[in-house]
């Protein structure tokens, strides 16, 4: 059974709509994500991706609509304000800690993230979690860390993000479409 | 003794070359049918000067350094969008590996669960 | 030009850097085919098709672990298709290739060659399995990655063909 983004989209919104009172509307879908530098140093690849409106734009721009990628890619960013990347990869196990990314725990504390997703796998010690920021019943961002033993991603996208069309994308981009049920085995 | 068939092994699958003109034709090949880069951005319309109260050849000298100066920045543009374009693509990318995990990590668990 | 900086040049666009990429990876890519397919035409068939495919991909792929990963995983897995579903691949032993890093002392050549040939008479996904695991060192959880395979299925198989293989060539465990 695949999991559905659009049943997890819509219990955020539920729990989201029923609790108004604790959403601050000061809080803001991007984190302060810091550059990492010392993970950097630390890392064997490193992805450190920081895009605001402008450089979408232009992104966009250079984007053909005939071509089924860009125009799978433009239907994703059309009305995102940032998308926000930081992942690095380790030779070895245990190079960050927790408390490297506790600082972006605390942003994700507050009230107005809801944290839709927590995944921990015995077998692979990966961790999980993602959060949504919403507002009534419109997405404002989208906050994902990957804890993995050998590796860390967190990313932050900001704006009305569509996991359906971003789950589409799944297949493209050279990465195959996963049957987690697959009977060919 | 018991990693004794492993270490055979990893010696009888170390990797091996294809052959020399294979990898030669495979390089050419890749090489001439790479993909050209999409979504050329509209063109700028070359900016004119007046030139009537020039001499002509400092008028072309100077609409040729116009152009090259347009050229450069024409490029240097594109490249830049190019760019972003290729970080979209791998922001994405990077993205759905990790809701993939996530997946993987829920289905897996549910099936181990008793 | 560093690794990185090779990569990323790849990804916006440029030839050369594409073409280096390529010559970096055809060795290992070329072996997967071959250890799987078992014959040097069908290797170079399906190494040229995957690396024609990376040249239109490459825009898409993240990071050079990323790159690492599409490649093996699209390797592995068309092999796989096609041994099931073509019959010009009946089980065979491999045909002799020298290995490209050959040893200073080569300490059993003919039981090497004897491993390459049993592998051959593994089912497509167990051959996946060891050559991933021995020819490109990926643990347990990686082939499972790679394979999109549920990670039990992965360690069955590298359990049973190891034990199939230790008694075909009459290595015993101490």
């Amino acid at each position: 059974m695949k999991t559905s983004w659009r049943s997890i989209g819509v219990v955020s919104l539920l729990l989201a709509g029923s609790l108004p009172g604790l959403v601050r509307a000061a809080a803001e879908p991007r984190l302060a994500l810091p550059e990492f530098k010392d993970l950097a140093g630390k890392a064997t690849e490193s992805v450190v991706i920081t895009m605001d409106p402008s450089l979408l734009g232009m992104a966009a721009r250079f984007m053909d609509s005939s071509n089924a990628e860009d125009a799978a890619a433009i239907a994703v960013i059309k009305g995102l304000q940032g998308i926000y990347v930081r992942s690095f990869t380790f030779d070895r196990d245990d190079v960050y800690r927790p408390a490297d990314v506790d600082a972006i725990r605390r942003q994700l504390a507050d009230p107005a993230w809801k944290r839709v997703v927590e995944t921990h796998s015995k077998k692979t010690h990966a961790d999980v979690d993602i959060y949504l920021m919403t507002d009534g019943d419109k997405v404002r961002g989208l906050a994902l860390i990957a804890s993995e033993p050998r590796s860390l991603t967190i990313v932050n996208i900001v704006g009305a993000i569509d996991l359906d069309k971003l789950r589409k994308l799944e297949g493209q981009f050279g990465l195959p479409k996963i049957d987690i049920d697959s009977s060919k085995n | 003794m018991s990693d004794d068939l492993e270490n055979r092994l990893t010696q009888a699958l170390k990797p091996v070359a294809p052959r020399e003109e294979f990898s030669a034709r495979l390089l050419e090949r890749v090489a001439a049918e790479a993909r050209p880069q999409t979504a050329t951005p509209k063109s700028r319309p070359r900016r004119t000067m007046p030139t009537w109260w020039l001499p002509a050849g400092l008028a072309a000298s100077l609409l040729l350094a116009v152009g090259v100066r347009h050229h450069a920045a024409e490029s240097q543009e594109r490249l830049a969008g190019l760019a972003a374009r290729q970080q979209v693509f791998a922001a994405l990318a990077l993205t759905n590996q990790k809701l993939d995990l996530a997946v993987r990590t829920v289905q897996s668990e549910s099936r181990a669960a008793p | 030009m560093n690794g990185d900086e090779q990569f990323a040049r790849a990804r916006a666009g440029e030839t050369d850097a594409l073409v280096a990429l390529i010559r970096e990876h055809q060795p290992a890519i070329y072996s997967i085919a071959l250890r799987m397919l078992g014959s040097r035409e069908a290797a170079e068939d399906l190494t040229q098709e995957v690396f024609m495919q990376l040249g239109t991909k490459i825009g898409s792929i993240a990071s050079k672990e990323h790159l690492r990963f599409w490649l093996r995983q699209v390797t592995a897995n068309r092999a796989i298709d096609q041994l099931r579903h073509d019959a010009r691949f009946p089980m065979q032993p491999l045909c002799e290739e020298s290995p490209l890093f050959a040893d200073g002392e080569q300490a059993d050549p003919l039981l090497q060659h004897h491993l390459r040939g049993l592998l051959a008479e593994l089912s497509a996904p167990a051959r996946a399995v060891l050559v991933l695991r021995y020819q490109e060192d990926l643990d347990p959880v990686d082939i499972a990655r790679t394979l999109e395979m549920p990670i039990n299925t992965v360690k069955s198989h590298l359990k049973r063909s190891l034990e199939a293989l230790r008694i075909r060539c009459g290595l015993t465990t101490v």
